[in-house]
């Protein structure tokens, strides 16, 4: 992006003009449509409900001293709060009592679980706290039911997939190496690399592995070996000169729509989630901003999609209402109305369920908002007994793969591990804690204080353990007149309940980590509290889970109108103008985190958008108001 | 033509050397102005000398994938291949001196003479070239006899020269020109920032691509504000610094219309201009910084050198040895020098100098 301003059109202008295409969110789906479609000469409006900041280098840089000086850094730390829209914070999961549901936050928790899961309502959407990392989904994970009787199939399978994960690799610019996905039925293309080679393993992956590389176990029956994989990951390492047949591959490094940082690789900063400081992480600006850079993408920023309407008689969607604020906080906004041939929702599986719910468009189906899911995370920690240099590299470089899946999913759920480099950060708030503790506590100073650091910080490893959770129709979304934000859109209300199928996994890996840090020598510190949000008993045991932020299923995918939302192609059922896109799609989430897979159905979604438009459906020029207004 | 054409393989390799130090000449007042932003100030500033500083490594390792593919041995070791600053370019400028000082708008000022754009006039002739006395504060191997060095007005113009010395010679002895290792070739794995890449150099279409990335990230051959890429050059990166705005496509030459570009010249720390170890008192902690900081550079240097002599891999502890070299800049930048009120210490950059530097 070589600069053009202003960056944003006018929303008198936006909501004068007829579309081509309307795309609800800027995040990693709504981006990637758009980059697709704009590249094929249709016109696109993207839509965000975030103020639209962070397109130079010194916006960015305040996201990053926000970030810094925010006492609880929690994922959406690096964003200013706003009031016309607002975004779940994890501190505002707190443990429910008594049945009451806790509307504190943005999201109106009813329980019985809690969820800390949070997104982002900014420039680029969740993309711009997650964590990058970019793991397939496994072949078995398209075929849960047919393989393990549990959950759903989807209408696609992971070899039909295979060529858009590619596509979406490029586009997210993943490093990683194949050698190391050889598990689980993973097959890639021959001879495919990905476009930089891995992260480099950290001293403590490396350490790790030296122990755990060979050890075998014995899970539902079936012996596993497990191994010490390194993670693929949407970070800028070092490009692959084998990558597309010797190509090699160019990859895109800081956003600004003025020139002045060209690009950043991965530096080692262990502060991935939520920002990076060199912009080594992929966030969904990068594919938004060269979307523009064709000239047919436009962006409105600072409006809220508040309803979907649609014709009674053909159910197909006639237009978007939205509300368009000058003011983060301020009370006042303007209504207009997006005028387009087709229409798409890629406000996350949460904001797409409860913009189609304050519409009252529940679905032939019945299932929009249903079928909730979210990665349960099970944390475990531990001392090395050696110093093992924490807080260097990304969060994760590396994780153990190796029973992502077998026949034990008939009885309980998927799980992967990553070994994070940062320390008992994500459980314990350290090194802040360990700092307050070593004072408090132990009343060190000095140099003392130094050494008590670095013994305790320096020695930290963390597990985590992503566990599966499948769909479940009580798992859900809804709207409730009850809760409005300020503007008077319904918030959204969640219902969630952690299954046992998924509890099972989480005592199993419990007692495998257990014995992986005796394995590794390591004091095991893991200590859950009754009192914090999470907290679950299974077979006499407690643990506290904790989420994932990979909100998933709202619109879930299927091959009957009967029984799903979408089509394969994120189409909707009922409104054939409409499409729903992104993780809301997913009929199952396996042990991958959600955006590389939502990103590959994103890319198909495209296509399928310009087939249309290329078959002459919706064969159309852009009224005379569009024709007058450059991007 | 020029006087000072290059006629055999040795003027070349003699001309590349020079190249190489004229490319790291630059570092070290870039990377002065850059450390003297107070962190977290001027971060258009600090972004735009940061990018441009990237930039001349990268010339730099062209240079020495250049100087590996034609038989020669790069080596930043050598006794004067760091300028004693004030200094003049190895390439011969005469009207300016190189400083090492904080960022100011003398700092950019200078910054602006060395990107200069070549003289459309002189290109065709392959640079404005004069002889002239050997001077103290210049560069060694900008010498070509024993009583002179030659001059070139900008470095375009000297790498115009170098050019037309390889399609000399090229001319001559044809493809055996490119006699070196290829393993030597340090290749695109070990940079990237988005401007340009690493270029491998195995024979003259490649050799005329890294000489062509250098000419158009510096001051562009022509004087345009982009390249063909799209890449902003050096000269107009840091002309939006005294101008105030960014560039943007479509813009005519020093009149950018672009969004601001907001300078604070005093939140920056005020180091001493081309510090000497001298100048800190004897046995203070900034003494024993500043000459701990010209160690650990000069153990830069010969990673640096190893790996253009057949070990590419150690490039990439190298990025190390540049976040801790950062640090040191820091360690010193923020400390005044004991009896001088006026000044913070700096990095002396006194390395590996020759023996009448250092006298």
């Amino acid at each position: 992006m070589n600069g053009t301003e202003p960056f944003a059109i006018p929303p008198e202008v936006a909501f004068s003009t007829t579309y081509d295409v309307a795309i609800v969110g800027s995040g990693v789906s709504g981006a990637l449509i758009a980059k697709t479609l704009g590249a094929n000469g249709l016109k696109v409006l993207v839509v965000e409900a975030g103020f639209g900041e962070d397109v130079t280098i010194s916006d960015y840089s305040k996201s990053i001293e926000r970030f810094y000086s925010q006492v609880s850094k929690d994922n959406n730390a690096p964003y200013a709060h706003s009031r016309n829209a607002p975004m779940p914070r994890d501190y505002d999961a707190i443990k429910l009592r008594d049945g009451k549901p806790n509307d504190k936050g943005y999201l109106v928790q009813n329980g019985p679980f809690e969820i800390d899961s949070t997104y982002s309502r900014v420039l680029g959407g969740t993309t711009r706290h997650w964590e990058a990392k970019a793991l397939r989904m496994l072949p078995d994970d398209f075929k849960m039911q047919s393989a393990f009787g549990r959950g759903r199939d989807w209408p696609i399978s992971y070899e039909s997939l295979s060529a858009d994960y590619a596509r979406a690799e490029r586009e997210l610019g993943v490093s990683g190496n194949v050698e190391d996905q050889e598990y689980g039925g993973l097959t890639f293309e021959d001879g495919y690399v990905y476009p930089m080679k891995r992260m480099p393993p950290s001293f403590l992956d490396k350490a790790i592995a030296k122990d755990i590389d060979g050890f075998e176990i014995e899970v539902g029956g079936e012996t596993f070996e497990l191994h010490v994989r390194s993670t693929p990951q949407a970070r800028n390492g070092i490009p692959n000169p084998a990558y597309d047949g010797g190509k090699g591959f160019v990859p895109k490094g800081a956003v600004s729509i003025h020139q002045a940082e060209m690009g950043g690789r991965c530096q080692g900063n262990t502060n991935c989630v939520p920002i990076c400081p060199v912009q080594a992480k992929y966030d969904a600006r990068r594919t938004l901003l060269s979307a523009m850079d064709s000239g047919n993408v436009h962006l409105l920023p600072r409006t809220v999609a508040s309803r979907v309407e649609v014709d009674g008689t053909t159910g197909q969607v006639t237009g978007v209402s939205c509300k368009t604020y000058k003011d983060k906080d301020a009370l006042d906004h303007t209504i207009g109305r997006l005028k387009a041939r087709i229409f798409v929702l890629a406000a996350n599986a949460v904001e797409n369920a409860r913009i189609m719910l304050a519409s009252d468009l529940h679905g032939s189906s019945r299932l929009v908002g249903r079928n909730l899911m979210d990665h349960a995370y099970l944390l475990t920690w531990g001392l090395m007994p050696e110093i093992v240099g924490t807080g260097r590299g990304p969060l994760c470089t590396s994780g153990i793969e190796d029973i992502r899946t077998g026949a034990y999913r008939k009885h309980h759920a998927a799980v992967r591990f990553s070994i994070h480099n940062d320390g008992w950060g994500w459980a314990t708030g350290s090194p802040y804690t360990d700092l307050a503790e070593l004072v408090d506590t132990h009343n060190l100073t000095g140099r003392a204080l130094r050494n008590g650091l670095i013994d305790r910080v320096g020695r930290q490893v963390l597990l985590d353990c992503m566990i599966e959770v499948l769909p479940e129709e009580t798992n859900r979304i809804s709207v409730d007149p009850a809760y409005i934000d300020q503007m008077g859109n319904p918030r959204p209300v969640i219902s969630f309940d952690i299954p046992d199928y998924t509890l099972e996994t989480a005592s199993f890996s419990r007692r495998l980590t257990r014995r992986i840090y005796q394995r590794l020598g390591a004091e095991d510190h893991t200590a859950y509290d009754p009192l914090a949000p999470g907290w679950v008993t299974h077979e006499g045991e407690g643990f506290t889970l904790r989420g994932g932020n990979h909100w998933a299923g709202t619109h879930i995918m299927g091959s009957d109108a009967r029984t799903s939302v979408v089509d394969a192609a994120q189409r909707s059922w009922d409104h054939k103008n409409l499409y729903l896109a992104g993780a809301g799609s997913m009929p199952s989430i396996g042990t991958a985190n959600t955006t590389l897979t939502l990103a590959a159905l994103c890319l198909r979604t495209a296509d399928a958008i310009i087939t249309e438009f290329a078959a002459g459906k919706n064969a159309s020029q852009m009224s005379n108001a569009s024709q007058s207004v450059t991007a | 033509m020029s006087l000072h054409q290059i006629k055999d393989l040795a003027g070349l390799h003699r001309h590349l050397h020079a190249a190489m130090q004229l490319e790291h000449a630059t570092i070290p007042p870039y990377l002065t102005a850059l450390y003297s932003i107070k962190p977290g100030s001027n971060i258009e500033a600090f972004d735009i000398i940061r990018a441009v500083a990237v930039e001349e490594m990268l010339h730099l390792t062209l240079v020495g994938n250049l100087l590996n593919a034609v038989g020669g041995t790069p080596d930043l070791t050598v006794p004067g291949f760091v300028a004693t600053y004030p200094a003049m370019l190895p390439d011969g400028e005469e009207d300016f001196a190189v400083n090492c000082r904080k960022f100011s708008p003398e700092a950019i000022a200078t910054f602006l003479k060395i990107e200069r754009p070549a003289r459309v006039d002189q290109g065709d002739q392959g640079g404005r070239t004069v002889a002239r006395r050997k001077l103290p504060g210049a560069i060694q191997a900008g010498h070509v006899g024993d009583d002179t060095e030659e001059h070139f007005f900008s470095i375009g113009e000297f790498y115009k020269a170098i050019e037309r010395g390889l399609d000399h010679l090229y001319s001559e002895i044809g493809d055996s020109l490119f006699c070196g290792d290829p393993e030597r070739q340090i290749g695109p794995e070990y940079y990237y920032s988005g401007g340009g890449a690493l270029i491998a150099v195995t024979d003259m279409a490649s050799a005329k691509a890294a000489l062509d990335l250098i000419a158009e990230q510096g001051a562009g051959i022509t004087g345009s504000i982009f390249d063909e890429d799209g890449e902003i050059a050096h000269y107009y990166r840091f002309q939006q610094l005294i101008l105030g705005r960014y560039y943007q496509p479509g813009d005519q030459r020093d009149n950018p219309t672009g969004g601001v570009v907001p300078v604070d010249w005093d939140a920056v720390f005020p180091v001493k201009t081309n510090a000497r170890i001298v100048d800190y008192p004897v046995g203070s902690d900034i003494r024993l910084a500043a000459e701990n900081f010209n160690r650990i550079y000069a153990s830069f240097l010969a990673r640096l050198t190893h790996a253009f002599q057949g070990a590419p891999e150690e490039f990439i502890p190298a990025i190390g040895d540049m976040f801790h070299i950062k640090e040191l800049f820091y360690q010193l930048m923020r400390q005044p020098i004991e009896g001088n009120d006026d000044s913070n210490a700096a990095p002396t950059f006194e390395v590996n100098q020759t023996p009448q530097e250092t006298s």
